[in-house]
């Protein structure tokens, strides 16, 4: 009995951090290239999910009834706009302050978050939405009383997101791109006298990171199968927290800022008090970050004199 | 830019904005979900997208006009430079600061009972604004847990009263001593940080306050939050009838029974503390310890290579701001006469850095009309009834590009060596050459 | 282009209707609508407005109050404290209203409410269940929902005699109106001498209950009793069933709206689900007139659509019983008389709070639909 129920707990603690390294990964992303917290990317995980179920309901007008191909033209089209959603957002509210104090693209990132919740609350109204269940049935392990199980939703979500992350760490280490990236994230300034587009990197960035964050949100609408305009908010936080965890700036840190965050949140949840289980994490991350200033995976930044 | 070339630019950029504004807009506004469908409303974002558009066409246009071109030159000329340098020649306004305090003490008289609301809520604001711009504008420490102290001031108050008997003017003066100790416990660890994980660390602090506050029952009365007495001034209640053992203020007076003595009692004592800080504050940016946060934010390892006490003057800010947003929670507290941890969220952190970026990092009068701004303004907006924060969020952005170094320049006092007014004019040009 | 035209004709019906009601602004009775209208919580202060207007809208077109039209304020106070605090001047000073429905949250009401009290306007609030909201004797402050205790007890026997389980675990939002409900049913339970198996509080806004599924799981409880509303309680039924639990699952009325349907991920999820609410209009002869009325205006009958719609009935009948008179009048009024309103027949104490209110159980049938469950 106590064997699965702790099984149970770590499969739950390991979808729901991976799902918090995805959305973590915009943070850091955009983090390491422009020194920016851009708060409104719990906002823009809110979009992606209403624009996952959006598309979903549209295929089902058409009788798409091929639950895969759903599963892929929903994840093509909400990637593609909310990565649409983080280039706009970069080119309105951020740009324009670049050069600025660090902390002005901080408030206008605020505002923008304001704005983009109010927004999807009197477009879609703030009553809850959901997705009909489109993959149910799940692996068990045990007998038919005591079992672990792992729900084919939670396969596909470690699936995906391992694919995701694959896919962005080629994408950072072996294309022009990411050493583009890679040469900003170092020094803007120098990279442009080398002859990189930094603008257009910085863009690319926030287009990356939205993508990300609309895989997650895909995910998660799938998966618990109910949000609202509200969502951004709590998971904003919790990503952002992964992130800093893992030590902002670092891909690989994300990760594991978010697996480690789902974890404790799981066992604790599970063994202690879900009551105060937000109240551990947050206690958590200052010890981590009093033993290791920069995170589990940063990089400290030497400061020459 | 060569005139011909503006009709194919505009046309170009027309088109750009309308597809971008129809993939943007177009399933959120075009496609509403109901249950598990969605319904048709594809006209709303084809309107929006032509809104966009024509907006941004306008716009264009008029930075082709003199005007838009003088706009363009002059936002140039000073995104780029940071501090303006007093140049020594400016007198001190006492006109101007005599008239706002006669103005701010008179205010009471003129406005109904939803302004002097509004104004007290304001005044908590600029409050608040004045101690987290000690931590962020001055010593550089980027705090997202400011709401803490806040929260320890009000509950202060509000928990102090219940089980120690403990009143207004009691609570207002412990309230800077127990913020300050919070600010010493946080300050500790956090010292060893540095920019953005010292802000996770604080908005992990804020929210630890507040979901103890919220968790533990008890004590704290959980989400049901806990009552707060009116106040009392020289033993005189502001009640309708005496709840405390004293005598109602209007029945010592012998006048009829008013809600607004509350409210004209809380304003005042707040625009006196208000005006007291604003005062406090600006001698400290004169002073060595002013002197040093500013000195420590602009750049640490020179400080400390100085023989700067680093952990003395961070501990030192983080106290003073702390102590400041205490005294504002317990303003809250009287104010609303019953606190809850709903009022203490992240976004009232949010909110309380907005002023202060806003404002214009380090400046007192930049922050005291940011934060006018910020809690009128949503007042102002109610007549937009859903669409009010949609407006807020756009206005803040707007604002921040419009003012990416906040609303006031601060501007750094220079000294010269009283014998030597030479110095003067050659500081001037320097400051000119930059 | 059809849409298009359907927009056209929704703007100029907007206009005429402006106009209309600008022209009778001279002689209007103006009623403060005050819930939050932004924030995580609108779904429900969007639903107080409904269901107010739905009914004042009635009162209007049957000649208004002495012959005078009813003008509906709204004010958004997000359910902060502070904003409330802000509504209620507002609504006091500027706007001038005669009565108040609101606020929706019991944290935004007791400060409100002492402004109302001041200035002396009647409130009437949809949902606040908080026992202070009436504990604090202000004379103007009445509610026309139930206490947190009142539902408690009902649910407490519904769980024990009529299901006969007595392993509950009981979850709590951690907010006042679910944390309320489950703590007076913890004091139930224990008057009947049961000890919850589990208690836990949940956080508002998260969608992954995994962990306190599982948890339930280990604990053995054989029914698990929610104090929240639907954001959290859809997941929860879903995860549930998703983990394979044979539990019951019991909540209380904020769980009586269409969209627990959609918000759970469709009604093969709803089995095994109850939950109590204002009595049945088969039931009640007493509502059905509202309940009828609702259905004419295509309005979906959610809970606090008729909570609202029930406290602007009081108002207009407290309003019409009075004469249109002072405030002590309306009080009197409303203290001493019965109102057949949208959530059952209500009849007022001293504190004023409803005496006896009636809640009934419910269950859901295979397309999402409540029946009776007693």
């Amino acid at each position: 009995m106590d064997f699965y129920i702790l099984a149970q707990q770590l499969v739950n603690g390991i979808t729901l951090g991976s799902i918090y390294g995805l959305i973590a990964v915009g943070y850091t992303m955009v983090y390491g290239v422009i020194r920016m917290i851009n708060f409104a990317h719990g906002d823009v995980y809110m979009v992606s999910a209403y624009v996952a179920a959006i598309t979903l309901a549209v295929l089902h007008s058409f009788g798409v009834d091929s639950v895969p191909f759903a599963i892929i033209s929903v994840l093509v089209v909400t990637c593609f706009i909310t990565g649409v959603y983080g280039w706009t957002i970069e080119r309105v509210a951020y740009r324009p302050l670049r050069g600025s104090t660090k902390l002005a693209p901080l408030i206008s990132a605020i505002g923008i978050s304001l704005m983009l919740q109010s927004y999807v609350q009197v477009a879609q109204g703030a009553r809850d939405q959901g997705v009909p269940v489109l993959v149910s049935g799940a692996l068990r392990l045990g007998t038919d009383k005591d079992f672990a199980q792992i729900t084919y939703m939670q396969l596909v979500i470690l699936v995906a997101s391992f694919v995701a992350m694959a896919i962005l760490t080629y994408l950072i280490s072996y294309t022009t791109l990411g050493r583009q990236c890679r040469a900003t994230q170092q020094n803007r300034h120098i990279s442009a006298v080398l002859g990189v587009n930094t603008d257009r990197i910085i863009s690319s960035v926030f287009v990356i990171g939205a993508a990300t964050a609309a895989v997650g949100g895909v995910l998660v609408t799938f998966n618990y199968g109910s949000f609202n305009f509200f969502i951004g908010f709590v998971m904003g936080i919790k990503a952002f927290t992964a992130a800093v965890l893992g030590g902002i700036g670092s891909l690989p840190g994300a990760i594991l800022g978010g697996l480690v965050l789902g974890l404790t949140e799981a066992l604790f949840a599970g063994y202690v008090s879900t009551d105060y289980k937000d109240v551990f994490a947050f206690a958590l991350l200052i010890v981590i970050l009093f033993f290791r200033p920069y995170g589990l995976l940063g990089r400290p930044e030497i400061q020459k004199v | 830019m060569d005139n011909a070339k503006i009709p194919a630019k505009l046309l170009k950029e027309a088109v750009f904005t309308f597809v971008l504004s129809l993939i943007v807009f177009g399933p959120i506004s075009g496609l509403v979900l109901t249950g598990f469908t969605v319904e048709n409303k594809l006209a709303r974002p084809l309107i929006i997208a032509s809104v966009v558009t024509i907006g941004r066409v306008l716009f264009t246009l008029f930075l082709e006009t003199s005007l838009g071109r003088r706009l363009i030159a002059r936002m140039a000329g000073t995104a780029g430079s940071g501090v303006t340098v007093e140049s020594g020649n400016e007198r001190f306004p006492y006109a101007a600061v005599a008239i706002a305090f006669a103005v701010g003490l008179a205010f009471p008289l003129m406005a109904d009972e939803y302004w002097l609301g509004v104004a007290i809520l304001a005044l908590i604001y600029v409050l608040l604004g004045l101690g987290l711009n000690i931590v962020v504008g001055l010593a550089g420490l980027l705090d997202l847990g400011f709401v803490a102290f806040y929260a320890v001031g009000a509950y202060l108050l509000a928990l102090g009263a219940q089980y120690l008997g403990l009143g207004f003017w009691g609570a207002l003066a412990l309230a800077p001593l127990i913020a300050a100790f919070c600010g010493m416990v946080l300050a500790f660890p956090v010292l060893r940080m540095h920019g953005d994980y010292l802000a996770i660390v604080t908005l992990g602090f804020g929210e630890i306050i507040r979901l103890v506050l919220n968790n533990w029952l008890d004590f704290t009365g959980g989400p049901n939050g806990a009552a707060v007495p009116a106040p009392t001034f020289l033993g005189l209640e502001f009640t309708r009838t005496a709840r405390q053992g004293g005598t109602p203020f209007h029945e010592f007076f012998g006048i009829s029974y008013s809600a607004d003595y509350k409210f004209w009692f809380i304003y005042l004592v707040l625009f006196l503390v208000v005006a007291a800080v604003i005062y406090v504050v600006n001698r400290l940016k004169s002073m060595p310890i002013g002197r040093l946060w500013e000195a420590l934010r602009e750049d640490e390892i020179a400080c400390r290579s100085l023989g700067v006490n680093h952990v003395a003057t961070k501990l030192s800010a983080f106290m003073l701001g702390a102590s400041t947003g205490g005294v504002a929670g317990v303003f809250f507290a009287v104010h609303q006469g019953f606190v809850n941890p709903t009022s203490f969220t992240f976004f009232e952190s949010a909110l309380i850095l907005a002023i202060v970026v806003l404002g214009g990092l380090g400046s007192t009068l930049g922050v005291v009309m940011a934060a006018l701004v910020l809690t009128i303004l949503p007042e102002v907006l109610r007549d937009f009834a859903e669409y009010r924060v949609l407006v807020f969020g756009i206005l803040m952005v707007v604002m921040m590009v419009w003012r990416p170094r906040g609303l006031v320049r601060i501007k750094r006092p220079a000294f010269f060596p009283s014998s030597a007014p030479a110095a003067v004019p050659a500081l001037a040009a320097a400051e000119a050459a930059q | 282009m059809k849409s298009i035209g359907k927009f056209l004709a929704a703007t100029s019906l907007a206009g005429s209707l402006l106009a209309a009601s600008s022209a009778f602004s001279a002689e209007t009775i103006k009623i403060g609508v005050a819930g939050p209208m932004t924030g995580a919580n609108a779904t429900f202060g969007e639903q107080v407005w409904t269901g107010a207007s739905a009914y004042v809208n009635e009162v209007n077109a049957a000649g208004g109050i002495d012959g005078k039209q009813i003008e509906l304020v709204k004010g958004d106070d997000a359910c902060e404290p502070k904003q409330a605090v802000a509504v209620a001047n507002r609504f006091v000073d500027q706007d001038k209203v005669k009565a108040v429905v609101g606020h929706f949250c019991s944290s935004s009401t007791i400060p409100a409410s002492e402004i109302y009290a001041d200035a002396g306007i009647l409130t009437v609030t949809p949902s606040s269940t908080n026992p202070i909201v009436t504990d604090r004797d202000l004379d103007t402050m009445f509610r026309t929902c139930g206490r947190d205790d009142q539902q408690a007890v009902v649910a407490g026997g519904f769980i024990l005699d009529t299901l006969k389980l007595d392993k509950v675990a009981l979850i709590h939002d951690k907010d006042t109106y679910g944390q309320g409900l489950v703590d007076a049913l913890k004091k139930t339970l224990a008057e009947r001498g049961v000890e919850p198996v589990l208690y836990e509080g949940l956080t508002r806004g998260e969608r992954d209950f995994n962990a306190l599924v599982t948890k339930i799981k280990s604990s053995g409880a054989t029914a698990v009793y929610f104090g929240g509303l639907i954001p959290e309680a859809g997941p929860l039924i879903r995860q549930i069933h998703e983990q394979g639990l044979a539990v019951k699952f019991v909540s209380g009325d904020a769980l009586a709206q269409t969209e627990i349907v959609s918000a759970a991920g469709g009604p093969q999820f709803l089995k095994d689900v109850y939950y109590s609410s204002a009595a049945d209009p088969k039931q009640d002869p007493d509502t059905a007139e509202a309940q009828e009325a609702l259905k004419k205006a295509n309005i979906a009958p959610d809970n606090y659509t008729l909570f609202g719609y029930a406290s602007a009935q009081t108002i207009v009948a407290a309003l019409k019983g009075s004469n249109n008179g002072e405030t002590e009048a309306q009080v009197d009024w409303l203290r001493n008389n019965a109102v057949k309103t949208a959530v059952g027949n209500l009849a007022w104490n001293e504190k004023g709070d409803v005496k006896d209110f009636k809640f009934v159980f419910y269950s859901f049938d295979d397309k999402g639909a409540p029946v009776a469950a007693n």
